[in-house]
């Protein structure tokens, strides 16, 4: 594995540590509020819905629909400057929760609104998994997806 | 809903050059629109006895610096949906007796201080812990085009709409000497320029230049003494949807833009149909098309083929964003529209003046959305 030269997550970013140390061992997870069950993801001191304290990190099943995507053409980072033009998903989760992704491979038609997904991880280092997403074929689909 | 038994009107309005100002910071800016915006109205520095700052983090020395000790101070971060808030802010502190002339006070040295909006230094605290950069998401243009995704995906909204936008507000900054960019561009022309987070353009994105911008408010009962008409903040509202704006929302504001507009305008007594103009916060295009659905000047996912029809341009039936707005006058964070929603209803827009402009619609769609209805005569 080469050297990484974009940004990896930040030691400081403690709240949402369980994300990164979950992706390593090939699972998705989210906070769960403790009180009302509440799934949240950032990480947050409190639960927005019931504004308890306690929560716990919950395994959630990966799958998912692309809500939206939008595509670099410039790099922020030095690290994304072979890959421009790179695509950035808005994955709505089935249990609820959204995150910011990847497709697992850049090509063309790689996100389509509306696209069944499935979370895949992708080590970057040693250390560090990325949650990507791939097009997931034969799913549940507990959520309609958007309307046209 | 109340409204004021003092109406409150801007007296005064000044800015300063805009462009690439590296001598100057936020301060200095803003103690130069300043000036110019006292000098409009024929108040000085000693007649200010309330003082509202916005993206000028240190009130004191600025304060200081310009010799005033108000009775009211207050400043507010460099968020662009913050200068409807102070406006507000100015009216209620007016109506509350907590001071008679407030002077509202913008300064902006984002060009020459070289703030990025994007990667690591990005400002957005949403974005501070850095949780998304190993995906490479960064950046309000990528909420920004994340949202418009789903618009063209929704309604079938296309880019050349978006095109429409940018080239109609560069038109009129072609008729604005004040205005940092000024070479018109053809929609034709907009569709071969590079994109920066696609859907979105560099020419769907606003400018980044230094410039500041300030504004003297007071009652009617103090106008009256003064140089200038009188233009009269008539309603104001603002709406939020904080609720997980980690994402883009899944109505692109458009409820809270219809709650804030719809309680302005109860406050105003006017309606859509009275508006001559419209000032539009343009920090990217898209932002044009969603507020003119979630403000109700066309049913939703009506905005593109609006557009088209050419309502936004002089002539048009809301002529928006007369100085060029975010994209093409000056970034300055509302601000510019504001100052140039009063001289559009005092008659001073000269070139790109709207005939007989009675009242100007000022809206902001973020988090928090604002309204402001501005009018040559109290209510």
């Amino acid at each position: 594995m080469s050297p990484c030269t974009k940004p990896l997550p930040r030691a400081a970013d403690v709240g949402n540590a369980p994300y990164w140390v979950a992706a390593r061992e090939g699972k998705l997870k989210v906070q769960q509020c403790d009180a009302c069950g509440r799934l949240r993801f950032p990480a947050a001191s409190i639960c927005p819905a019931c504004r308890a304290g306690g929560v716990h990190w919950q395994t959630i099943s990966g799958y998912g629909v692309v809500e939206s995507f939008c595509r670099f053409h410039k790099a922020y980072w030095p690290g994304f400057a072979d890959e421009l033009p790179y695509t950035v998903l808005q994955v709505k989760l089935d249990e609820g929760v959204r995150v910011y992704s990847n497709p697992e491979r850049e090509a063309e038609g790689c996100a389509r609104i509306g696209m069944r997904v499935r979370a895949v991880f992708v080590p970057v280092t040693p250390d560090v998994t990325l949650v990507k997403f791939r097009e997931a074929v034969a799913p549940p689909r507990p959520q309609a997806p958007e309307a046209p | 809903m109340t409204h004021s038994s003092t109406p409150v009107a801007v007296v005064g309005i000044g800015h300063t050059r805009y462009g690439s100002l590296p001598q100057h910071d936020a301060c200095s800016l803003g103690l130069w629109a300043l000036a110019n915006a006292l000098d409009d109205c024929g108040l000085s520095h000693d007649d200010v006895d309330g003082l509202i700052l916005n993206r000028i983090a240190d009130y004191q020395r600025f304060a200081q610096t310009c010799g005033i000790n108000p009775t009211y101070t207050l400043t507010t971060p460099a968020h662009g949906r913050f200068s409807a808030i102070c406006i507000q802010t100015a009216v209620a502190a007016i109506e509350a007796g907590l001071a008679q002339v407030i002077a509202l006070v913008y300064g902006n040295n984002g060009r020459s201080a070289g703030v990025r909006y994007a990667g690591d230094s990005a400002p957005y605290d949403s974005e501070a812990g850095g949780l998304w950069f190993p995906y490479g998401m960064t950046s309000p243009s990528a909420y920004h085009a994340l949202m418009m995704q789903r618009h063209m995906h929704r309604y079938g909204t296309t880019q050349r709409q978006l095109g429409v936008v940018a080239s109609t507000f560069r038109g009129h900054a072609a008729l604005n000497p004040d205005a940092v960019m000024r070479e018109p561009f053809t929609v034709d022309e907009y569709l071969e320029s590079p994109f920066i987070c696609e859907p979105l353009r560099r020419l769907d994105h606003c400018l980044i230049n230094d410039g500041g911008v300030a504004m003297i408010v007071t009652t009617r009962e103090r106008a009256r003494a003064l140089e200038r008409k009188p233009v009269f903040v008539r309603g104001h509202a603002q709406a939020s949807s904080f609720s997980g704006s980690d994402f883009p929302p899944d109505d692109l504001w458009a409820g809270a833009m219809a709650d804030a507009g719809r309680r302005s305008f109860e406050m105003a007594d006017l309606t859509h149909v009275d508006m001559s103009g419209l000032m539009i916060y343009d920090n990217f295009t898209p932002t044009v098309l969603f507020s003119l659905e979630g403000f109700g000047y066309c049913g939703p996912g009506d905005a593109g083929p609006w557009v088209e029809q050419g309502h936004l341009g002089l002539g048009g039936r809301h002529p928006s964003n007369t100085s060029g707005g975010h994209l093409s006058e000056s970034y300055m964070q509302g601000w510019n529209l504001h100052i140039e929603a009063v001289r559009q209803l005092r008659g001073e827009a000269t070139d790109r003046q709207i005939p007989d402009a009675r009242a100007i619609h000022y809206m902001a769609a973020a988090p928090v959305v604002s309204s402001i209805v501005y009018a040559g005569e109290a209510r």
